[in-house]
């Protein structure tokens, strides 16, 4: 069964971008275009691994980790989350990586295939 | 005389007469053995004997003084006056007069007196005893030069006091008037000293928390357990250390007075950092955005070209892929360059500070409706502006900030106010702040969207459906320019009708 890959992304063509390389790669891939849609995404589809980005309406991504991490119980913390965003600023990178992100990527900085490359490091292909 | 067979009261005479003489001459070797000077002095104050004392002390012979008066060497006023009060009373003691030598020196002597009568009982002067009081006075003079320098010892100490109540009272004004919030601990870690902003600061009253210990204060209120968190019980020293309290960020830090084996207790010094805070935090904020909004779409163009140079959406002709790579070679510096202006913005952040110049918010308001004319124009929406009743004063602000926030306020209104519309901005003067507001006719806010109109980023639904080109942000940097000058902005609308979009100054600012 392919491992499912939820990208929390509101600008529509770098969904489509990234979503088209990684299903190519064989992954199943869900869409969330805003915060809040990329939480009930996930609380409902437990993804393999969340492609977030940061700077979104209706909850950005840290806000989006902060709920993921409020409830331990819920195995929502589990889930492997990679943040692509564009602002990389440094105390936002330090919270989210004490939130558990695996990494931070700024998407200006690498290719579709080079982010593929960190998904597959993480949970395998 | 010698007499021939004397009878027997002959005999008894000639011994009397001895006995006499022999007494006579114990009075006098008793008067010239005397340590004290001593004279016979007549009525008219002549003197008629004298001793070996007073020839001493006076520095005149025998000859010189029998058979001349007092006054030669007591003064005439003095010898008067003894003499005359002495027939008077019988006698006087311990009168303090000055006796002049030879050599005219000053000599200070005590005087007593005691009439003399010869057998009849008639005054023939009177006998006069003098005390050299020289030793006496030099030590009165002493004691005098002490007690005046005692006297100004009081005197200087007086005005230490003075000075050190004077300096005291500096030092409290100055304490008090500090914009950082001082403490003091004793050595007993008992709070001895708080003052007004520290009060403030810290939220609590000096009578309530005076001499209480860190435990006392800890249970007493809860502003200050996350003090004393860091402090101790023992008031460590600390530097610098940042505590919460309600909205406040305070700086603390801690230090002890005297030296380490003779601690006399602890100095805090609470530092309000808030004002500096919500700055880092405004500036990561709009650096966070800006890179956001500059890579954003060099991202898509990336991702997009990356894609089509891997053959993901079909192979390329070498001719494409040559074109395509030259495109994402340029993209790529793009990017880079992008890069570099973000970190040079970083490291700005720590400085960053608003320009503030002194400017009146009627100019900059006609100054961002000049430049929307055009394309209300376009639009077909009327563009009016009314003067405020009463002239605005002068205020000290970011003009360019400002006129940013204006323009973004009324070019929204126009965008979405349909052709036909009217944007009306107007300018008001309360007691202490100035307001613009804009009003439109356009299509509104819902009011459930309505709370978060000025977040990063936010779009009402409405305006989705429209169109069109627009970031978000607009109002997010207008909220975050006026609320750095200390200022407020609102908005009222009601969907389908109109929003009245408004922000004040304050003056003082």
């Amino acid at each position: 069964m392919s491992k499912k890959i939820l990208v929390i992304e509101d600008d529509k063509l770098l969904s489509d971008l990234l979503g088209k390389k990684l299903k190519d790669i064989g992954f199943e891939v869900a869409f969330a275009f805003t915060g809040a849609e990329g939480l009930a995404s996930l609380r409902a589809n437990k993804p393999d691994l969340i492609l977030l980005d940061i700077v979104m309406p209706e909850k950005n991504g840290v806000e989006v980790m902060e709920e993921m991490n409020k409830n331990p119980e819920t195995d929502l913390t589990k889930i492997p989350v990679i943040i692509i965003s564009n602002s990389g600023q440094p105390v936002e990178i330090k919270r989210v990586l004490e939130l558990g992100a695996k990494d931070y990527l700024i998407k200006a900085n690498f290719n579709p295939q080079e982010v593929v490359e960190k998904v597959i490091k993480q949970i395998g292909d | 005389m010698e007499i021939k067979n004397p009878t027997p009261e002959q005999n008894k005479i000639a011994v009397l007469l001895d006995d006499l003489s022999s007494l006579e001459s114990y009075a006098r070797d008793l008067f010239s053995f005397l340590p004290l000077p001593v004279c016979l002095v007549s009525s008219i104050g002549i003197i008629l004997e004298t001793n070996p004392a007073l020839e001493k002390i006076s520095g005149y012979s025998t000859e010189e003084l029998i058979g001349n008066p007092l006054e030669n060497f007591i003064g005439k006023l003095d010898a008067n006056r003894l003499i005359k009060e002495t027939l008077e009373k019988g006698s006087l003691s311990s009168r303090e007069i000055v006796l002049t030598t030879k050599d005219k020196k000053k000599i200070y002597v005590s005087a007593s007196t005691l009439l003399r009568k010869n057998d009849q009982g008639e005054t023939i002067g009177c006998f006069m005893g003098l005390f050299d009081l020289t030793a006496i006075k030099e030590n009165e003079q002493d004691l005098h030069k002490s007690q005046s320098a005692l006297l100004n010892i009081l005197e200087d100490v007086v005005e230490e006091k003075g000075k050190a109540e004077e300096e005291k009272n500096k030092t409290s004004a100055v304490i008090a008037n500090l914009t950082d919030g001082l403490m003091v601990f004793d050595s007993q870690n008992n709070l001895s000293l708080i003052n007004p902003p520290a009060e403030k600061l810290l939220r609590v009253k000096k009578d309530a928390v005076y001499n209480k210990s860190p435990d006392e204060l800890a249970s007493l209120t809860d502003s200050f357990k996350p003090l004393l968190t860091i402090l101790g019980k023992e008031i460590k020293e600390i530097f610098r250390q940042e505590i919460i309290i309600e909205d406040f960020t305070l700086e603390i830090s801690s230090v002890s007075i005297g030296a380490s084996k003779n601690r006399t207790g602890s100095l805090i010094i609470v530092h309000d950092i808030t004002r500096e805070k919500g700055i880092e935090r405004m500036k990561t904020e709009f650096v966070s955005i800006a890179a956001h909004q500059l890579r954003t779409p060099l991202s898509v163009i990336k991702w997009a070209l990356s894609l089509l140079l891997e053959g993901d959406v079909g192979e390329l002709s070498a001719e494409q892929k040559n074109v395509i790579g030259k495109s994402y070679t340029s993209n790529e510096r793009m990017i880079t360059l992008i890069n570099d202006l973000l970190d040079v913005a970083r490291i700005e952040e720590g400085r960053y500070l608003y320009k503030l110049v002194t400017a009146k918010l009627e100019n900059l308001a006609q100054a961002a409706l000049s430049s929307c004319r055009e394309i209300a124009a376009k639009r077909n929406i009327k563009l009016e502006y009314q003067k405020p009743a009463k002239a605005l004063p002068e205020l000290m602000i970011d003009a360019e900030k400002i006129t940013f926030a204006i323009q973004n306020l009324v070019e929204n209104a126009i965008k979405y106010t349909p052709p036909g519309g009217q944007v009306t901005v107007s300018l008001k003067y309360d007691t202490n702040k100035v307001a613009l507001s804009v009003k439109d006719t356009g299509v509104g806010i819902s009011q459930e969207q309505q709370n978060r109109l000025f977040t990063k980023f936010f779009r009402a639904n409405n305006i989705m459906r429209m169109e069109t080109d627009g970031t978000g942000l607009g109002l997010f940097i207008a909220k975050n320019i006026i609320e750095a000058h200390g200022g407020q902005i609102r908005c009222q609308s009601q969907e389908n009708k109109g929003s009245t979009f408004s922000f004040s100054l304050p003056i003082n600012n």
